[in-house]
């Protein structure tokens, strides 16, 4: 037999490494987010009085935040207990798998995601209809759900708000809330803003720009950081507030340059931007992120919602943070969650009533609970709101802005159905980079921006069919 | 003459030559079957993907599109501007690897006292997880807070150069060349060890300086290993992705800087950020035909620099 040469040999090597280009696309994991509300785990005070389980059986697959604690070994235990006949097997969630699984046809049966995923799934009919669920639950009743799961409920992709019930948040937060570092505006002479009258965008840009503090080149003080991940949610409620859309009313195109409101309000973050106002993507990056950095007291205002209070006080922070309400763009409050966090089920799954039994005991029953009294975002159930801690001077002061908050009744945001959750925010950054840079302008930057979200409309649109 | 007389002899051979056959197809089995499962059906899949408009979601509603993702590929001013950037990468990485992992390679090569020490120091940056040995770089070159922009703010007051940021490309090179160095060192050193001594130490008979011993017998007869160095080298920087990914995004940072924006970034982003897994595809299949046709480039190219004792 011939003997490989030294020539063959490489030939051969370069082949295998060149063909490893797939397999290692394959193998990486989505980057990670900041970090989100965990549920901590309290000590349970009552347990809601439920039906007798149901005789439902089976394996459940569910795919959720393991290593972040949100569903942890112990509490599957717990359920396995309460409800023998029914496993559960927990996945790491993880996009790439359940990607993976799904074109396999064997997806998970309960999946945790975000509110901007209801409508892309619901238009490829990947989400079960909960619906007879509910309507015969004695845990999680139709008429105590918390308006967040507004997000869960759709006519159709492109009206969700009312209508079937696709999943429920497992908790949730008026995100457009700001929390304020005392210390920042003591030191610059300023005064406090109320904790009952909105700041409008425009004087919190006047605030930020007075609060950021650069030594040289660094900045040791950040004026106003935001979510930029998410940062398209909050154009939709700035725009919200005069009744406009950042797509058109079909969702088929986003529109940026034919609207004169959606330019200004991008402007305005484009300056924020330009101005080193706050941590943005890659053009000013975090030295964690946002909420750490808050925590260090290194930033003067955070846009975050409600769940943040539950690590805003450090030593650092310590008697130094005010919450204020959610600011306004054109003088009209709204205060709706942009995240929702929540489970659906598959629509292929083979164990409905048993995946049924695990949803509702992780959203009405002990794990739920546990959440409400957390301080880790407002419970899923509103008649439940009243277990959110307010102990020291500072829960209670945020139950007072709170309250504010949840009596606004903000509509859910219409994400595009047609439109992966990042597709809007990671165009916006990889063109703010340039536009800062001084590459291109501000006008290029929306034309570019708008020509790609387009593009990925229409792909979205041919791939619902 | 007999006819009959060689056949034993060659019917031994050629029982030999076949347990020979299977004995190495046996051997070779293992890889074969996992080349197969894990990369070649891998790709075909891919392959075929990439002509159609799949989002990853719901293979029920993917159909044929034929060539349209490549054309929009060729059109696509994102592709464009990660092939750029990628270029830039493999132009300034490449050659910086080879040169100071080769240097390094020599320097470990001396007969000195404890110099297995030194070996291992090198080497042990390749044996550390990326996001371990990524967290400590990021420590380091952080804009605002990083030790090093705080030590030259000891010379200017208030430096922050962005080097994970808008002057990625350097900080991000600095993070693959320190952690490849020492895979690279190891093949050098193996190469360097298995030269003849007696050609040296001829030379240096002869009155060769260290430089001339080095331009005219080590240097040649290392082509090979560098030739093999330099397609691995070429293939691994153009695939470059963990490293940019993890040194440049964060849970704030969803995407690398422009300026490490690389053509598996831009990949990966339009499979996983945007949902474009048939498009994700026919890039990632343009990337596979671009590495071949440069590795063939430089398979040509050999005869004219590599060393070679035998005649081609």
């Amino acid at each position: 037999m011939k003997a490989l040469s030294r020539r063959e040999l490489l030939k051969l090597s370069g082949m295998v490494a060149a063909g490893s280009v797939l397999v290692s696309c394959g193998a990486t994991s989505e980057p990670t987010k900041a970090p989100e509300p965990t549920a901590a785990v309290a000590a349970p005070t009552e347990v809601p009085t439920t039906a007798p389980p149901p005789p439902a059986q089976g394996n459940v697959v569910v795919m959720h935040k393991v290593q972040e604690g949100e569903l942890t070994e112990d509490m599957v235990t717990q359920f396995e207990t309460k409800y023998p006949g029914i496993t559960v097997e927990v996945v790491q969630d993880d996009l790439t798998r359940y990607f993976a699984m799904y074109a396999a046809g064997n997806p998970p049966d309960l999946v945790r995601i975000q509110a901007p995923t209801v409508p892309p799934w619901l238009a490829r009919k990947m989400l079960y209809d909960l619906t007879p669920y509910f309507q015969a639950s004695t845990a999680v009743k139709i008429d105590d759900l918390a308006p967040a799961n507004n997000y869960y409920m759709a006519e159709d992709p492109l009206h969700v708000g009312t209508g079937k019930i696709y999943g429920m948040c497992k908790d949730w937060s008026p995100d457009f809330t700001l929390f304020l570092y005392k210390k920042a505006f003591a030191d610059k002479g300023l005064e406090l803003p109320s904790d009952t009258e909105p700041l409008t965008y425009q004087k919190l840009y006047e605030l930020a720009k007075q609060l950021a503090t650069f030594e040289g080149d660094r900045i040791t003080m950040f004026g106003f950081d935001y979510p930029d991940v998410w940062v398209d949610r909050i154009w939709m409620n700035m725009l919200g507030e005069t009744g406009d859309l950042l797509y058109t009313q079909d969702y088929t195109q986003i529109a940026l340059t034919s609207s004169d409101k959606a330019k200004e309000v991008l402007k305005y973050f484009f300056d924020h931007a330009t101005d080193k106002l706050g941590a943005v993507g890659a053009i000013i990056p975090s030295p964690n992120w946002i909420g750490d950095d808050f925590d260090k007291g290194l930033v003067a205002s955070l846009m975050y919602g409600y769940w943040f209070s539950a690590m805003a006080e450090t030593d650092v922070t310590k008697d130094q943070v005010l919450f204020v309400p959610g600011p306004t763009w054109a003088g009209v409050q709204r205060d709706p969650t942009m995240t929702a966090t929540g489970m659906v089920m598959s629509a292929i799954t083979k164990v409905p009533d048993a995946a049924w039994t695990f949803f509702q005991w992780y959203n009405g029953e002990e794990p739920a609970l546990d959440r409400a009294g957390s301080g880790w975002g407002v419970p899923a159930l509103k008649s439940w709101y009243e277990k959110m801690p307010k102990e020291t001077p500072f829960q209670q002061q945020v139950q007072k802005v709170l309250e504010g908050e949840l009596g606004l009744s903000t509509p859910p945001l219409q994400f595009n159905p047609y439109l992966a959750e990042a597709t809007v925010s990671n165009a916006w950054l990889l063109y703010l980079e340039q536009a800062v840079g001084g590459q291109i302008t501000f006008d290029e930057l929306l034309t570019s921006l708008e020509k790609d979200v387009n593009a990925a409309i229409q792909d979205g649109i041919a791939a619902i069919g | 003459m007999s006819l009959a007389g060689p056949r034993p002899e060659r019917t031994r051979a050629t029982a030999r030559s076949r347990r020979r056959q299977r004995t190495f197809y046996t051997f070779i089995s293992p890889w074969l079957l996992g080349f197969v499962l894990l990369t070649l059906l891998p790709l075909i899949a891919g392959l075929l993907i990439s002509l159609t408009n799949y989002d990853g979601l719901n293979p029920r509603s993917m159909h044929l599109v034929g060539l349209d993702n490549y054309v929009t590929a060729f059109k696509d001013p994102l592709v464009r501007h990660a092939s750029g950037r990628t270029m830039v990468w493999v132009l300034l990485n490449l050659p910086l690897w080879i040169i100071v992992s080769f240097f390094l390679a020599i320097l470990v090569n001396q007969k000195i006292k404890g110099i297995g020490i030194f070996r291992t120091l090198f080497y042990i940056p390749s044996v550390i997880p990326a996001v371990g040995l990524v967290w400590t770089w990021k420590i380091l070159l952080e804009q605002n807070y990083g030790l090093l922009n705080g030590f030259l703010s000891l010379f200017r007051p208030g430096t922050a150069i962005g080097w994970l940021s808008d002057q990625a490309i350097y900080g991000v090179t600095s993070i693959a060349l320190w952690s490849g160095l020492g895979a690279g060192m190891i093949i050098f050193l193996a190469g360097l060890q298995g030269l003849p001594d007696e050609l040296i130490e001829a030379a240096r008979i002869d009155g060769a300086s260290s430089f001339q011993v080095f331009w005219k017998i080590t240097l040649p007869l290392m082509t090979p290993v560098l030739f093999f160095q330099i397609v691995l080298g070429l293939i691994s920087a153009f695939q470059m992705f963990v490293i940019p990914w993890l040194a440049t995004t964060s849970g704030s940072v969803p995407a690398p800087p422009r300026g490490v924006y690389l053509y598996m970034v831009n990949i990966y982003r339009q499979i996983f950020g945007v949902g474009r897994f048939g498009y994700g595809m026919a890039i990632l299949w343009l990337l596979i035909v671009v590495i071949m046709a440069l590795t063939l480039l430089v398979f040509r190219t050999q005869r004219y620099w590599v060393y070679s004792e035998v005649e081609e």
